[in-house]
């Protein structure tokens, strides 16, 4: 067979997990091969085991027929794998071109001698359509052009194999067609693509044939061509999913939550980090904030959560003017907040599971008297979110929270932040690395929590998530917000355009 | 499931406890230590060495009752000094300031002693309220610096160290300097700490009251940090400031106050030790006290645990009256620092242990949840990504 | 006019140990690990060097003498140096824990040391300084700029900007320089293309190790003839000059010549007329570095250039 690289029954356990159970892959040579799986499923175990970060049980690794062993990353390298991260791995002080050629450098005597990494970098950018800025900082590019150097960086090594891990979840649509084409590119140019994704739609749209993983296990491998969307999903989750949230139609009441004129400015620069932002949110009502990464959806949710102090604009909750309101006030005054990042903001992973379900109502005479904790009713507190919303740990409430699973994890925020009753919402990719069944479950509370009547702002990345649960969209672009619209009548494609800045309408709250 | 039988329940409970593997990791870094100590002795001098090395270890039994209540003297300071560390450090701060703490507490509590002899029975207890007022302001400054300004705390407070040291040089010959000896004066006899009865015990030693109220900053910071909100606010912050914040606390509050506390406990360790009767002086010399770098020590094989600091405050005070004895032959007492530096060494390492120990319990309880739940890639990497905060 | 040459010679002594200290912890901390041990790395280095010239002193002398000596200081602070690596790169530990133990570990080291093996069995270690160089040939006849360094001068000095000129070659211009940057900036990234994080991160431990070792000597030798087990906080001004010289090598002169000169204000006042007849106590002089260190910090810190991954350990295993 012509198989370019074949990965041949892999195991490789953790403690008490077993990552990959047996797992065969193999890629031919110029195909674009997806590998499907849903968080966790052990593509990224899989992945480090070709590059030789992980050592497998057992399994071997054969590169053109011949068995090989691939014991580190340099290895791995220097026999034409490559791979794009799914978190770009890029020196931010760095500029692109000591980016790229870093640990590849050109040199003489020990200096580094850049002219010539220069002209064959700026010789494969052109061949390929990759353009970039070699002088300019990492730091001061966007995001697709850093992809564009992940991708450069591979082939200035010369790489035959190329991985490209999640590349999508940072991209607008048309900027997702763009690599689609890339990809197809370097396939017809002799490369070997594996592509790992868990979005069927890119998947039917450029990959030759498809593996995939569940739990750790090969489910198998198939010709694109040959097989539906609903029949991939079904093997990736190992039942039926059902693509659509059930979502009742409940006309929305009065305004709970407006925003007028936000503003914030960025340090150092004379762009605005937010600009003059004007939404409201009302009762039974679900408005979604869409938009590439980074285009000042943290900011925004900073600035409404008190997280970040704001230059200019209102914020009211009920009529009450919240600008000035200390965050204290604004999480114990019903306003909840689901952070993007659980690990950074939403947990003290070395508190308990309690301590973290009490972290904004510690204070409370229900939970204090005297500024002595009351044991005797947070653990009992505690308990009864435990079991209202089915999180599983080791040692129930006593269980420290770094050691329960994401999805757990997340629904201990869920927990804390719905038990507060609050009148506004906000979710930040409240599904952000969990898999399927907790994202339904996640999704199924947001929505109950609109048909109870209160308001929920969600921002997300995930078009699907979005068309999925929203009842208005508001799409967000360098801090400006450039559109309102129906996820009823809006295309993806037209949500696309609005993400991009190529369509913009006038917005007002 | 084959863990049934009591026996290995009790076993997997003990495991299960933080503090074991704390306690474990300590006494590993311990044992590490004692044994590098004994090779160096036998290098430097091979003759002597078994000998020295037993009578460090005997510390405390050198003689008697007086080197056994001398254990307890020496480690009153250093237990202080100790939760100074330890405090600050639950708050997420490494106070290596205690040693201007220390001596600006020492100050003011001697120059209450010398000056206000009025005060007559409550002469000692306003003094050593005057200590920790002064340590309270000593620690609070890099706090404030900190908080306020981002000026990294050990730089802080190291140089505090210095100014602290400096100044009160110069205060002491200003205010209450014996010319003679170029040291303190001595404080009035109500000055001193009482004895509390504790000289019947261990006669001959230079142990006082002092012992016993070390024993009680001890319980408070353990109720302060355990059972109160005030304590469930700092420990947010020193795990992660970000989380802390989210949740509406204050951090640049918690960040001055956990300074200032922890620079009150340092002054309390000066004016214990200078109230203490047993005939010290501050001596005007350009170096730091060593009690605060020893408090280092202290707090860190104690884990930054009050309980532990007070154990862990008697072990290193029991080498250093061994250290003590340990003169007789031809050593010098540098070798407890030496032996205490290589402990800190192991037991920083030693953290490893520990980390290993719970990642071992967390792998077990995830295998048991696992039964239920699936999604464990999170498990590997939340692990990974704690440290970044 | 000699007033003000004999301060800025002065100045030059403070300073030039203060930069090559500042430049090894650059090292370590451009390569991703926190060196609080400079202070004691330095005692070490101290320790060796001199009592290495206290030894050969009998049949050597003079700038043969000196060098043997840079060359035994340097390898102590090396050898002492790995301790710390070993902790923060293999052990994976706290950094600041385990440069706190090296601190305390190396003075209580150094004076058990000297009592154990000098007969006298006192903890200090004495030398005859006899490595000034009063007048440098043609260079010292230059006006000012001779009479400032190249008259009653160490060649320690002439060391010291050697070493600045090197590093930020080092830094900036060579292979090494730039895969060491990215291993303090971005562990992970530097990784992912072959390169060997614990070992960069080691060199960079080690040269550490060799200035400021190194640096323990060049402070005692022209203000002291003897070494008494420390260096009275030097690595710790030294870290405050690599935060204040924001990591970079030209910005850690300037910010060593500020502190070398308020050292000199806190050791030579009583040599200047103008400052003695202020009539402020000693104590208020002596502070000046320290006090003026806080102050530095105080306006410098809010915007802190530090390396990235500074301080974090690196696991390969955790990608």
């Amino acid at each position: 067979m012509d198989y370019i690289i074949e990965m041949l029954n892999i195991r490789k356990e953790f403690p008490g997990i077993i990552a990959n159970d047996d797992i065969t892959l193999q890629i031919k040579k110029t195909e674009i091969h997806a590998l499907l799986g849903e968080n966790g499923a052990g593509k990224s175990t899989l992945m480090s085991v070709l590059f030789g970060l992980y050592k497998p049980e057992s399994g071997t690794i054969k590169l053109r027929g011949k068995e090989i062993s691939i014991t580190d990353p340099k290895k791995a390298s220097n026999l034409g794998i490559g791979m794009v991260h799914q978190h770009f791995k890029l020196v931010e002080d760095f500029t692109v071109l000591e980016n790229i050629t870093l640990g590849a450098e050109t040199v003489k005597n020990g200096f580094l001698k850049m002219d010539q990494a220069k002209k064959k970098v700026m010789d494969l950018s052109n061949r390929y359509k990759l353009y970039i800025d070699p002088d300019a900082k990492v730091s001061s590019i966007t995001v697709g052009m850093q992809q564009r150097v992940e991708i450069l960086k591979m082939l200035y090594r010369d790489n035959e194999i190329l991985i490209f891990d999640e590349p999508t979840a940072v991209l607008t649509p048309q900027e997702i067609d763009e690599l689609m084409n890339i990809m197809k590119e370097l396939s017809k140019e002799g490369k070997s693509l594996i592509f790992i994704t868990h979005k069927l739609e890119e998947i039917k749209k450029v990959a030759d044939r498809v593996t995939v993983l569940r739990r750790g296990k090969g489910i198998g491998t198939y010709n694109v061509k040959d097989v539906t969307k609903e029949f991939l999903s079904e093997m990736m989750v190992g039942r039926k999913v059902q693509f659509t949230v059930d979502k009742k139609d409940i006309p929305p009441k009065e305004t709970i939550f407006e925003v007028k004129n936000l503003s914030m400015k960025t340090k150092g620069t004379t762009r605005n980090a937010l600009n003059n932002i004007s939404f409201k949110v009302r009762k039974n009502e679900i408005v979604c904030i869409a938009g590439i990464d980074g285009n000042g959806q943290s900011e925004l949710v900073y600035a409404l959560t008190g997280l970040k102090h704001f230059d200019e604009g209102h914020i009211l909750v009920n009529g009450e003017d919240w600008t000035k309101k200390s965050i204290r006030y604004r999480n114990s005054h019903g306003m909840s907040h689901i952070p993007e990042d659980r690990h950074k903001y939403g947990l003290v992973l070395e508190y308990s599971m309690a301590y973290n379900l009490i972290l904004q109502s510690y204070f409370t005479e229900r939970f204090q008297k005297n500024s002595f904790l009351k044991r005797k009713n947070i653990i009992p507190y505690a308990d009864s979110l435990i079991s209202k919303f089915d999180i599983r740990s080791g040692q129930g409430a006593q269980t420290v929270a770094r050691s329960m699973s994401g999805g757990n994890q997340q629904k201990v925020i869920l927990a804390r932040e719905i038990d507060k009753n609050p009148s506004i919402m906000i979710a930040v990719q409240p599904a952000r690395g969990l898999d399927v069944g907790a994202t339904e479950f996640i999704h199924k509370q947001l929505v109950a929590q609109r048909d109870a009547g209160k308001g929920v702002l969600l921002i997300s990345l995930e078009l699907e998530e979005v068309m999925n649960l929203s009842d208005r969209i508001l799409v967000i672009y360098e801090g400006e917000l450039v559109g309102e619209l129906d996820p009823k009548k809006v295309t993806i494609q037209e949500l696309g355009l609005y993400m991009a800045g190529a369509k913009r309408d006038e917005v007002k709250a | 499931m084959n863990n049934q039988n009591p026996i290995n329940q009790y076993f997997n409970r003990l495991s299960r406890k933080k503090g074991t593997a704390s306690l474990l990791s300590s006494l590993t870094a311990i044992g590490i230590g004692l044994v590098i100590g004994l090779i160096i002795l036998l290098i430097t001098n091979p003759e002597e060495a078994i000998a020295g090395f037993f009578t460090m270890l005997s510390g405390g039994f050198n003689d008697g009752t007086r080197s056994f209540g001398n254990v307890f003297y020496i480690a009153t300071p250093i237990i202080m000094t100790g939760l100074a560390v330890g405090f600050a450090f639950k708050t997420g701060l490494f106070n290596i300031g205690a040693s201007g703490q220390f001596i600006v507490g020492a100050y003011v509590a001697v120059l209450i002693g010398v000056k206000l002899p009025m005060l007559g029975g409550f002469q000692w207890v306003v003094g050593i309220i005057g200590a920790m007022i002064a340590g309270a302001i000593w620690g609070a400054i890099p706090g404030l610096l900190k908080a306020f300004l981002n000026v990294h705390e050990v730089i802080a407070s190291i140089m505090m160290n210095y100014i602290g040291m400096f100044m009160v040089n110069y205060l002491i010959k200003q205010t209450v300097l014996n010319v003679y000896t170029n040291r303190s004066l001595p404080v009035a006899a109500t000055a001193n700490i009482p004895k509390m009865g504790l000289t019947t015990i261990f006669p001959g030693s230079s142990i006082n009251g002092g012992l016993l109220i070390a024993i009680l900053f001890v319980i408070l910071m353990y109720i302060i940090l355990e059972k109160t909100t005030f304590g469930y606010e700092l420990k947010a912050c020193g795990h992660n400031r970000f989380a802390a914040k989210y949740a509406g606390i204050n951090e640049t509050r918690s960040i001055v106050l956990s300074m200032a506390i922890a620079g009150m406990l340092a002054g309390v360790g000066g004016a214990l030790f200078y109230l203490s009767g047993a005939g010290v002086y501050i001596e005007v010399v350009d170096v730091l006290a060593a009690q605060g770098f020893t408090g280092i020590s202290v707090s860190l094989l104690g884990m930054s645990n009050p309980i532990g600091i007070l154990f862990s405050g008697i072990f290193i005070a029991w080498l250093q009256i061994g250290g003590f004895y340990m003169q007789r032959y031809s050593f010098v007492p540098e070798f407890i620092q030496i032996i205490t530096a290589i402990i800190i060494y192991c037991s920083a390492a030693s953290l490893l242990i520990r980390n290993y120990l719970e990642l071992k319990q967390l792998k077990k309880d995830e295998k048991l949840s696992n039964v239920i739940n699936s999604d464990t890639a999170d498990i590997v990497n939340s692990k990974n990504e704690g440290g970044k905060n | 006019m000699e007033m003000l040459y004999l301060l800025l010679r002065q100045t030059m002594f403070f300073s030039i140990p203060l930069l090559i200290v500042a430049l090894g912890g650059m090292f370590s901390e451009r390569g991703g690990v926190t060196n609080i041990a400079l202070e004691g790395i330095m005692v070490v280095g101290g320790f060796t060097g001199i009592y290495f010239i206290n030894q050969m002193q009998s049949g050597m002398s003079g700038q043969l003498l000196l060098v043997l000596a840079i060359i035994i200081a340097i390898a102590g602070g090396v050898i002492f140096s790995l301790l710390h690596g070993y902790a923060s790169i293999n052990l994976k530990a706290d950094q600041v824990i385990s440069g706190t133990a090296l601190n305390m570990f190396a003075p209580a080291f150094v004076i058990y040391l000297a009592r154990m093996i000098q007969p006298s069995g006192i903890a200090n270690v004495s030398f005859k300084n006899t490595f000034l160089i009063s007048k440098v040939p043609v260079l010292g006849d230059i006006p000012v700029i001779g009479d400032i360094f190249f008259k009653n001068t160490y060649l320690t000095t002439f060391v010291g900007f050697f070493i600045l000129i090197i590093s930020a070659i080092v830094l900036y211009k060579t292979r090494f320089g730039m895969r060491l940057r990215a291993c303090g900036e971005h562990p992970q990234a530097a990784d992912s293309v072959g390169i060997n994080v614990y070992k960069m991160r080691y060199i960079g431990v080690m040269i550490s190790g060799a200035l400021a070792g190194l640096g323990g000597l060049v402070l005692t030798i022209p203000i002291s003839t003897e070494f008494k087990g420390a260096v009275n906080g030097y690595g710790f001004l030294a870290l405050a000059v690599l935060i204040f010289g924001q990591w970079k090598p030209m910005r850690i002169l300037w910010a060593s010549l500020f502190f070398g000169f308020m050292q000199t204000i806190s050791a030579a006042y009583s040599a200047i007329p103008f400052l003695l007849n202020l009539n402020i106590p000693s104590e208020f002089f002596k502070m000046t570095p320290y006090i003026a260190t806080l102050v530095v910090l105080a306006f410098s810190s809010k915007s802190s250039k530090a390396p990235k991954a500074v301080g974090q350990p690196y696991d390969q295993g955790a990608r």
